[in-house]
């Protein structure tokens, strides 16, 4: 692709995204990545996930997307991989324990979790510090994995709801077990406050229960219109905004619906079928996600090639098609694949924690992308608004 | 063991000042000569004390390669070859030879005359310096003498940048600093080289694509002239130039826009003869279109006169206002006004006092071409080096890629004054004669396997260039000579009452008591033999109950025919009968 014409660079996206993107970069690692994950400000880290040996490395973010003032002065416009580590087995799932320079690792095949340590400013190797036990051996989806900042560090983990448990990172130590019967895979685990969690299984329940107390979990069962075969997955938005407190469920088939987290057993709030225009028949890597600095605005990312946004403004109980606001092709028109057969499907996404439109996508032909979306709806009326 | 020696002086775990010492089958080699531009003391120069306390460096170098015009890699080579002192040849391609000097004259004159240093080279010194230079030629093999061969391979990066090729004997080494995406990949396909040496400074970095940062440019290009305001773009880079002007003309044609776009024609000409000296060293992309086109034949694009700049509307180049811009595609060189500009400067002090305040928007963006993380994996792969060797970065951020490297090739990091050792294994053709090969084969035995070598006996004739093994007969039939059997004789003094062939047969039951395994025979002729060793008994002459025993063998049972004169010394035990 760098050795095209001129006139083949120039094609209908690349035009187009003058006036779409407000910032565009593309990249290219040796390795595809599934997990992409905050670990500073700056910071994320990838890792490969073939069968055997694999890299983890920390990037830094180029220094153009943080120069605010005198942006045009920078041309920094590189990733720098400030840190690298090696694994023997795939990385499907990665999260970072606030407060530290950890990270928790699960290769998708058992629910262990691996240690790491990413170094400081000595050395720029990450190195692998110790191992924490999950409570299955084998485990068809492996491990997910949620942290939050506290002190001493710890990590929420399980592979099914009734594996779920608070471990101690440096003793080792279980400090807590979710007591339930229904033993079904997780698809998304993350905290919503320091001592409360939901757990999302991919039968399409969440429940949601406090580390604190041996209490019995709030349960939501699936959505009423949910198939056998349908799998499920969910986001929780996060903070201290009263509407803030949602919970997304976007099912296999394209369904999303919305449940208020502080009412769980009430229902649905609102729903929508969501244009996902599903080209994998593997649906390992779909992520949905709220968007933490706009209202009411999600991502969804890994039917295909791309990453939709869609606004939940004006969504209502009847499900009705909605299109996305925004879509990112990128990964689709700059495959670097030689394989044609194979499309192109996106593995992960992540907002910006603090830039409201700026988000990061990685793809199966190891592309990683960092983009800042220009809002085409220019009226007040069913735009996301940021935040202050 | 045959080895490699390999001893950075500049660039060992650090950045700067690349210089590196490569001693290869009896020759020594300096790669680049550069200085170091964080420093303004003689920690900017490559310690050359290293070479020698004293005295000229001619006597200690066969050669020094530069690899490209960047300063950090030539920026020493005046004060190296006139003021350390050095007279032998000076290999670089002829853009860098072109190039060199320029900037090093530019350097010199900021350094002296801006701020006032005094140990520093001369414009003569450059001069002069330049003339040990001896130009190179891509894919031209050149003897630097009878055993040292050196060969350049285009490099990308910048122009003229080239990656070298050493070769003595059947050793070798190849040196390249930051090959990017357009370098001629095929001739280092499995060339493997005993050593290859890389920097690795690029090598934590992954790139934002070319096709983000045109984007980019067009973005702000298009915005400005939406505005109303108009661009300046300064270029200096002679590809970059082309390369831009091509990028606007397809998308203004893409666009519609009507705009006027205008090149300073003071450039025009210089960069018109510069671009026909060097077209071959520019990529495919250039090179093509520049004989499709005249370069400044274009639709769009004109050339400048000043008196356009007070034209009203929005233009590429021209007078600036606050809506105007200006684009800098590339690095600009230290006390230079782009410099300051691009460190945020927004008051200029121009010569005669006056000051200028810069109202226009600045954009800084880089276009140049180097290779990243992925981009040095895949030449190392390419080129199956036996050992590795990293330069050009900071000790602690090499780590991870050393550990990357080792997973599949040896890998060393030497610091500064610090010699890597690389033991090589060279093999040697030689051509061995048949009736040589079919007496070994008849030997029996396994056949020869690079793990399991196997000795064998013959006599090797060097003539010219070619090795040959052949049969000590067949040296001898050709060298005319003739085949000498070589014999010892000792005699040794024994006391022993018995009579001769008494004696000798008590010799023989010794023997053969003590050396069990050997073939020994007492034969009728009135000898014992131990393999090829003759032993006679004859009486003394003088005293009668001493005997004289000759023992004869021949040169290949030395060993044998020593321990045996020896164990005869101490004389029989009595118990023989």
């Amino acid at each position: 692709m760098e050795d095209a014409e001129f006139d083949d660079i120039l094609d209908d996206w690349f035009i187009e995204s003058l006036k779409t993107y407000k910032d565009l970069h593309v990249y290219q690692l040796e390795h595809p990545t599934q997990v992409i994950e905050w670990t500073s400000e700056k910071t994320v880290c990838v890792a490969g996930y073939s069968l055997s040996k694999n890299e983890i490395l920390e990037l830094r973010l180029p220094l153009k997307l943080f120069a605010d003032e005198n942006k045009g002065l920078c041309a920094e416009r590189d990733f720098k991989v400030a840190h690298g580590g090696f694994t023997d087995g795939p990385v499907r799932r990665l999260r970072h324990i606030p407060g530290t320079r950890c990270v928790v690792t699960n290769d998708g095949l058992s629910s262990d979790l691996q240690v790491w340590d990413l170094g400081g400013d000595d050395s720029d190797v990450i190195r692998r510090t110790g191992s924490i036990a999950g409570r299955r051996n084998v485990s068809e989806r492996g491990s997910r994995i949620a942290a939050r900042l506290s002190s001493p560090p710890q990590i929420l983990h399980g592979a099914q709801s009734s594996d779920i448990q608070l471990t101690e990172l440096t003793s080792g130590r279980t400090l807590y077990k979710l007591e339930t019967d229904s033993a079904d895979p997780l698809s998304s685990l993350q905290f919503v406050t320091d001592a409360v969690f939901l757990a999302g299984c991919s039968n399409g329940s969440v429940c949601v229960a406090d580390t604190r107390t041996s209490a019995a979990p709030q349960l939501s069962p699936p959505p009423a219109s949910s198939g056998d075969s349908v799998l499920w997955w969910a986001d929780a938005s996060v903070g201290p905004h009263p509407s803030s407190c949602r919970v997304i469920r976007l099912s296999s088939s394209g369904q999303a619906v919305v449940s208020d987290l502080r009412k769980l057993g009430g229902g649905a709030v609102c729903q929508a079928q969501l244009d996902v225009q599903t080209r994998c028949c593997n649906l390992d890597h779909v992520r949905v996600s709220w968007a933490p600095m706009l209202d009411d605005c999600i991502s969804v990312s890994g039917f295909g090639g791309v990453v939709q946004i869609y606004t939940t403004c004006g969504w209502s109980m009847e499900l009705q098609e909605r299109q996305p606001l925004f879509q990112h092709r990128g990964h689709v028109v700059s495959s670097q694949q030689t394989d044609d057969s194979v499309p192109v499907f996106t593995t992960a996404h992540i907002w910006h924690p603090e830039r409201p439109r700026t988000l990061l996508s990685a793809a199966s032909d190891g592309s990683v992308h960092v983009w800042d979306w220009v809002d085409p709806e220019q009226s007040a009326a069913g735009s996301p608004i940021p935040r202050t | 063991m045959p080895e490699i020696n390999v001893t950075p002086l500049g660039a060992g775990q650090d950045v700067g000042r690349s210089c590196i010492l490569v001693s290869i089958g009896g020759k020594n080699i300096m790669l680049d000569c550069g200085m170091h531009m964080g420093y303004n003391d003689d920690r900017r120069f490559p310690d050359f004390s290293y070479i020698t306390q004293n005295g000229r460096l001619t006597d200690f170098l066969d050669c020094v390669i530069i690899s490209h015009f960047h300063l950090d890699h030539c920026g020493a080579l005046p004060y190296m070859s006139e003021m350390v002192g050095y007279d032998g040849p000076i290999y670089m391609t002829h853009p860098t030879k072109a190039i060199c000097p320029i900037l090093l004259e530019d350097f010199r004159k900021i350094t002296v005359d801006k701020k006032g240093e005094t140990n520093f080279f001369t414009s003569q010194m450059i001069k002069d310096c330049m003339k040990k230079v001896v130009p190179l030629n891509l894919h031209q093999t050149v003897q630097v003498d009878d055993e040292l061969e050196i060969k350049a391979y285009y490099a990308g990066h910048v122009l003229g940048a080239a990656m070298v090729h050493i070769k003595v004997g059947s050793e070798s080494v190849v040196y390249t600093v930051s090959r990017n995406k357009h370098a001629a990949t095929a001739w280092i396909d499995k060339c493997r080289p005993d050593i290859l040496i890389s920097e690795s400074t690029y090598a934590t970095t992954i790139r934002d694509s070319k096709r983000c940062r045109e984007r980019d440019f067009l973005k702000k290009v298009h915005e400005s002239i939406e505005r109303g305001g108009k661009v300046l773009i300064p270029v200096f880079a002679l590809g970059r130039a082309q390369e831009l002007c091509i990028l606007l003309e397809t998308f203004w044609e893409r666009m519609n826009l009507k705009a006027p776009i205008y090149f300073s024609t003071g450039l025009t000409e210089k960069a018109n003869h510069y671009y026909k000296l060097f077209i071959t060293w520019t990529n495919q992309k250039i090179r093509k279109t520049f004989v499709q086109r005249n370069m400044f034949e274009f639709k769009h694009i004109k050339a400048f006169d000043r008196s356009y700049a007070d034209n009203p509307g929005p233009m590429l180049i021209g007078k600036f206002k606050r809506q105007c811009s200006v684009i800098m595609p590339g690095y600009c060189v230290q006390g230079t006004i782009g410099h300051k500009i691009l460190n945020g400067q927004r008051k200029l002090e121009m010569e005669g006092r006056a000051t200028l305040d810069v109202k226009l928007q600045v954009e800084y963006m880089s276009f140049s071409a180097h290779a990243d993380a992925k981009g040095i994996m895949q030449l190392i792969r390419m080129a199956e080096p036996r050992n590795m060797l990293l330069v050009h970065g900071e000790a602690v951020k090499m780590e991870f890629l050393k550990g990357k490297i080792e997973q599949e090739f040896n890998c060393y990091m030497p610091a500064n004054g610090e010699t890597a050792t690389i033991t090589t294994n060279p093999s040697v053709p030689v051509d061995i004669s048949l009736s040589l090969l079919k007496r070994e084969m008849a030997l029996g035995g396994s056949l020869p396997d690079p793990k399991k070598p196997r000795t064998m006996h013959g006599t090797l004739i060097m003539k010219e260039n070619s090795l040959k093994l052949v049969s000590s007969e067949q040296a001898l039939k050709e060298l005319g000579l003739n085949e000498h059997q070589l014999r010892f004789t000792c005699r040794v003094q024994l006391q022993d009452p018995h009579s001769d062939p008494d004696t000798l047969h008590r010799i023989y039951t010794h023997l053969k008591s003590v050396l069990k395994g050997y073939t020994i025979q007492h034969l009728p002729d009135g000898t014992v033999m131990v393999e090829s060793i003759v032993i006679k008994v004859s009486s003394s002459a003088e005293d009668s109950n001493a005997k004289v025993l000759l023992l004869s063998w021949s040169y290949q049972d030395e060993d044998l025919g020593s321990f045996l004169s020896t164990l005869l010394k101490k004389g029989l035990p009595s118990g023989l009968c």
